[in-house]
C-alpha cells in the first residue's frame, strides 16, 4: 500500500514557555487538497516546517511518504514558504532552473521545463530579467514556478495567496486545480477562508497550536447548525412568542439599531416554519434572513473569541494588502 | 550529495564573480602595485634638485657636508655589492661598479657659492624673489648654513621646514668633522678614522653543510639558504590574506540569504552541511581565482623585469625550488584547508546571525582583532621561527595554520608537526560542529547575535 504523503502524530513544538504546536495529529492522503486554516500565530507554518524536517519537533512523529524527511523524499515535494525569498540578482529563468536542478532535474530538463512554465504564465519575455527588477507579484510567480518546476508529487504551500492581487489569486487557484488534476497532493495553509471553501477536499482548523477541526466543508457547516435571523420592532419579546410553538429564539447583542434575534432550526423544521410561527404570533417583523453558514462561522464557533478576532484582523489585513 | 554541493558552489561562485566588486578587487591589486611602483620611481625622478650654500671663512664646513654625501654613496654601493655577492649574480661588464662621481651628479643637493654673506642678504634668494645660478640652471636658494657669530653653531636656514635631509647630512658631517679635528689635534691624520673603519673585520655568514668542507666557499650563506623561510613566510601571509579577504564575502553572502529568506526553500532541497560546503568552496574558489590572477600578474611582471634586469632570475630560482619542497607543500596544503575551514565557518556562522550590513559591521571589529593576532604571530615567527614562544604559539589552533608553515624550514620534530596538525583538525571539527548549530539557528530560526549564548545552553531559540 502506498503510504500517505504526510502523517503527523502527536507533534508538539515549544519555544521556551510558548507552545507553538500542541499535540497535533493529521494525515494527508494521496490526491487530496487539504487546507490548513487559522489566524497568524496558530502554528500552521511551524507545523509545515516540522513536516518538512526544517525544524525538529519536541515530541511526536513525522512521516513524509512513509519515512523521515530525507533529501530523496523531499525531492518529491514542492514547498512554497510563508516568507518568500529569492536571489535578487539571478534572472527569472536561472532561478527556476537552479531550484529545479537542486530537486534532481538535469540541466536540459530544467531549462525546457523552466521555459515551458514561463511561457505558460506569461513571464516568457521576463526570463532574462533579474528578480530585483521584477514586480513583487511577478517575483512571487517566479517563486511559485520554482516550487512546481520539478513536477512534485506533493505540494506544500504556506500562505500562497498572501501578497497577490485578486487576479493573481484567481490564477493561483487555477494553478492549484491544474496541479491537482496532474495528480499532485496539495496541502496549503491560509487564513482566508474563501480559498479553502473553493479549493479544499478537506479542512484542518488550527487555533493556538491546537487542531480544532478536521473534516470536509460540509461536515464543518453541519456541525455549526442552522438558523434564521429576525429583526422586530422594539419591545416585542420574540422568545416568549415563539417558545410555545417549539422554537428557541435568542436575542443577539445590541448593535444600536433594532433588536435582532437568532432562531435555531430544530431538526425537520425550515426557515419558512419560523416565519409562519412568527407571523402567527403577531411579531412586528422588520427583516427576516435565513442564515447561510460560512467556514468563518465554523471557525468562530469552534475557537475562542480572541482567535476569531485574530482571524478577522488577518483577513482585513490581507484585503488591504491585496 | 556532490551534485547538490556543486550546484550551490556554481551558483555562489558565478554570483560573486559576476559582481562588479570582484572585478574591482581583482584589478585593484595590480593597479595599485603599478601605481605604487610608478609613484616611487616618479618621486625619485621628480624630486627637485636644490641649491644650498655655506657662509663661512674658507670651506671647512662645506667640504665636510660634501664629504658626507660621498661617504653615503660609498656605503650604499658597498651594501649593494655585498647583496649581489650573496645572490651570486654575475653582472655584465660595466655594471659591476659605478664611480662615486656619477652618483654625486645624481644627488638632489648642490653646493653653490653664496651670493651674500648674511642671512638678511640671503633672504630674497631663500624666499625665491631672486635666483642663483648653479649646475642645473637658475633656481631659488633652498637652504643656507651660516656659522654663528660665536662660531659655536652652524645655523640652518630654509623656507621649507619639511625637508630635513640636508640638515641630517650636515649634522652627521659636523660630528665627523669634530672627531677628525680632535684626532688631528692629537697628531693623527684626518684619514685615520676612515682607515680604522676600513680595517674592521668583515663578518661573513657561513653554514655547515654535510657535503661541503667548512673551508669551501660553498659554505657561505646565500639566498638559497634563506629561500625556504622567505617562501614559508610568503605562504603563511598568503593564507592570512586569504582568510582576511573572505570575511566580507562570507558575511555579506550569508546576510543576503538571510534577508532574502531563502533558507526554507533551500533546505527542502539540500542538507545544511551540503549547503555550507558548497558556499565555503565557492568563496574559496573566488579568493583562489583572485590569488591565481595576482600570481599570474606577478609571474608576467617578474618575467618582464627579468628580461630587463639581469640577475633577477637568479633570485627567483632558489625561491621556486624552495616552494617545490614536498614537505612544505604538504604541510602548506593541510594548513590551508584546515585554516580556511576553521576561520571560514566561524565567519559564516556569525554572518548568519546578522540581519543587516550595519549589524555585521559591529562584528567586524572583533573579527579584525581576532585576525590581527595571527598576523603578529606571523611577524614574530618570521623573525625567529625557532623561538620557544613560536613553538608554544603553534600549539594554539587559531595560530597553527599560519605558524606551522613558517616553522617547517627549521625542521621541527615530526611528533610536534603531527600533534599540531591533529589538534588543529580536532579544533576545526569542533568549530564546524558549533558553527553549523549557530548557522542553523541564525539562518533557519532567525536567531540574532543576542541569542548566541542561548544556543549552547538548554534554552530554545524563539522564532
Amino acid at each position: 500500500m502506498t503510504p500517505d504523503p504526510l502523517v503527523l502524530e502527536n507533534v508538539t513544538k515549544r519555544f521556551g514557555s510558548f507552545t507553538a504546536v500542541d499535540d497535533l495529529s493529521f494525515n494527508v492522503p494521496q490526491g487530496q487538497i487539504l487546507s490548513f486554516l487559522g489566524p497568524n500565530g496558530a502554528g500552521k507554518s511551524t507545523s509545515l516546517r516540522i513536516a518538512l524536517g526544517i525544524m525538529d519537533a519536541d515530541a511526536g512523529k513525522v512521516a513524509l511518504f512513509g519515512g523521515k524527511p530525507t533529501v530523496s523524499s523531499l525531492r518529491r515535494v514542492g514547498f512554497l514558504p510563508e516568507e518568500r525569498g529569492l536571489y535578487k540578482k539571478m534572472t527569472a529563468r536561472a532561478t527556476i532552473e537552479y531550484f529545479a536542478r537542486l530537486k534532481g532535474l538535469s540541466a536540459g530538463e530544467a531549462r525546457a521545463r523552466t521555459d515551458e512554465l514561463l511561457e505558460a504564465t506569461g513571464l516568457g519575455e521576463f526570463r532574462t530579467t533579474s528578480i530585483s527588477k521584477l514586480s513583487k507579484g511577478m517575483a512571487q510567480k517566479v517563486q511559485i514556478l520554482s516550487t512546481l518546476a520539478h513536477k512534485p508529487d506533493f505540494l506544500i504551500l504556506d500562505e500562497p495567496f498572501s501578497g497577490l492581487d485578486p487576479v493573481n489569486q484567481q490564477a493561483l487557484e487555477d494553478l492549484i486545480r491544474s496541479e491537482h488534476k496532474r495528480g499532485a497532493t496539495i496541502l496549503f495553509s491560509t487564513h482566508v477562508m474563501e480559498h479553502a471553501e473553493r479549493l479544499s477536499d478537506r479542512i484542518i482548523m488550527m487555533a493556538r497550536g491546537r487542531k480544532v477541526f478536521d473534516g470536509t466543508l460540509e461536515e464543518g457547516l453541519s456541525a455549526l447548525g442552522k438558523g434564521v435571523r429576525l429583526s422586530v420592532e422594539d419591545g416585542f419579546d420574540l422568545q416568549a412568542a415563539l417558545a410555545p410553538k417549539g422554537f428557541d429564539a435568542e436575542q443577539l447583542p445590541e448593535d444600536g439599531l433594532r433588536p435582532e434575534w437568532r432562531v435555531a432550526l430544530p431538526a425537520g423544521k425550515g426557515p419558512q416554519d419560523v416565519l409562519r410561527a412568527a407571523i402567527e404570533a403577531g411579531a412586528p417583523i422588520v427583516s427576516f434572513l435565513p442564515e447561510e453558514a460560512r467556514l468563518r462561522d465554523v471557525f468562530v464557533a469552534l475557537s475562542s473569541e480572541a482567535d476569531a478576532e485574530a482571524l478577522r484582523r488577518d483577513e482585513l489585513e490581507t484585503q488591504h494588502v491585496a | 550529495m556532490w551534485h547538490s554541493i556543486f550546484l550551490v558552489f556554481q551558483r555562489d561562485y558565478f554570483g560573486y564573480v559576476k559582481a562588479w566588486g570582484f572585478w574591482l578587487s581583482l584589478m585593484a591589486v595590480p593597479f595599485f602595485m603599478i601605481i605604487g611602483a610608478s609613484m616611487a620611481v616618479l618621486a625619485a625622478e621628480t624630486t627637485p634638485e636644490r641649491y644650498y650654500t655655506v657662509v663661512e671663512e674658507g670651506s671647512v664646513y662645506a667640504d665636510a657636508i660634501e664629504g658626507e654625501f660621498v661617504r653615503a654613496f660609498q656605503r650604499e654601493q658597498e651594501y649593494a655589492e655585498e647583496m649581489i655577492g650573496n645572490l651570486e649574480i654575475e653582472l655584465p661588464q660595466g655594471q659591476a661598479s659605478q664611480n662615486a662621481g656619477a652618483i654625486i651628479d645624481d644627488r638632489k643637493f648642490h653646493l653653490i657659492t653664496s651670493p651674500e654673506q648674511s642671512i638678511e642678504g640671503l633672504r630674497p634668494y631663500l624666499t625665491g624673489e631672486k635666483l642663483v645660478d648653479g649646475p642645473v640652471g637658475a633656481k631659488p636658494l633652498f637652504a643656507a648654513f651660516i656659522l654663528s657669530a660665536d662660531g659655536q653653531a652652524l645655523e640652518y636656514w630654509s623656507n621649507d621646514v619639511n625637508v630635513d635631509t640636508l640638515r641630517y647630512y650636515a649634522e652627521t658631517a659636523m660630528v665627523r668633522l669634530a672627531r677628525t679635528q680632535g684626532l688631528e689635534a692629537e697628531g693623527l691624520t684626518g684619514d685615520f678614522l676612515n682607515a680604522l673603519d676600513d680595517g674592521a673585520l668583515s663578518v661573513k655568514a657561513k653554514r655547515l653543510r654535510n657535503d661541503v668542507a667548512a673551508s669551501d666557499a660553498a659554505s657561505d650563506v646565500t639566498l638559497a639558504d634563506k629561500a625556504p623561510t622567505y617562501v614559508a613566510g610568503a605562504l603563511s601571509y598568503f593564507l592570512w590574506l586569504m582568510v582576511f579577504s573572505i570575511i566580507q564575502y562570507l558575511l555579506m553572502g550569508t546576510i543576503e540569504e538571510r534577508s532574502n529568506k531563502i533558507f526554507d526553500t533551500l533546505l527542502t532541497s539540500i542538507k545544511l552541511p551540503e549547503l555550507l560546503t558548497g558556499k565555503l568552496l565557492a568563496v574559496f574558489a573566488v579568493t583562489s581565482t583572485m590569488m591565481v590572477c595576482w600570481g599570474l600578474f606577478a609571474i608576467v611582471g617578474g618575467g618582464v623585469i627579468s628580461a630587463q634586469m639581469p640577475g633577477v632570475s637568479d633570485v627567483l630560482t632558489p625561491l621556486l625550488s624552495a616552494l617545490a619542497d614536498p614537505k612544505l607543500l604538504i604541510i602548506g596544503l593541510l594548513s590551508f584547508v584546515l585554516g580556511y575551514l576553521m576561520y571560514g565557518v566561524m565567519f559564516m556562522a556569525l554572518g548568519s546571525l546578522c540581519d543587516t550590513i550595519q549589524e555585521a559591521q559591529t562584528l567586524l571589529s572583533p573579527m579584525m582583532i581576532l585576525l590581527m593576532l595571527p598576523m603578529f604571530a606571523i611577524l614574530l615567527a618570521f623573525q625567529d621561527p625557532g623561538s620557544p614562544i613560536v613553538d608554544i604559539a603553534t600549539w594554539i589552533p587559531l595560530f597553527t595554520p599560519f605558524l606551522l608553515i613558517l616553522r617547517m624550514p627549521t625542521d621541527p620534530p615530526l611528533w610536534e608537526v603531527l600533534g599540531q596538525l591533529a589538534l588543529m583538525a580536532v579544533t576545526t571539527s569542533l568549530i564546524m560542529w558549533g558553527a553549523t548549530r549557530v548557522y542553523r539557528a541564525g539562518a533557519v530560526h532567525g536567531a540574532g547575535i543576542g541569542d548566541l549564548m542561548k544556543m549552547f545552553g538548554r534554552k530554545k531559540i524563539s522564532t
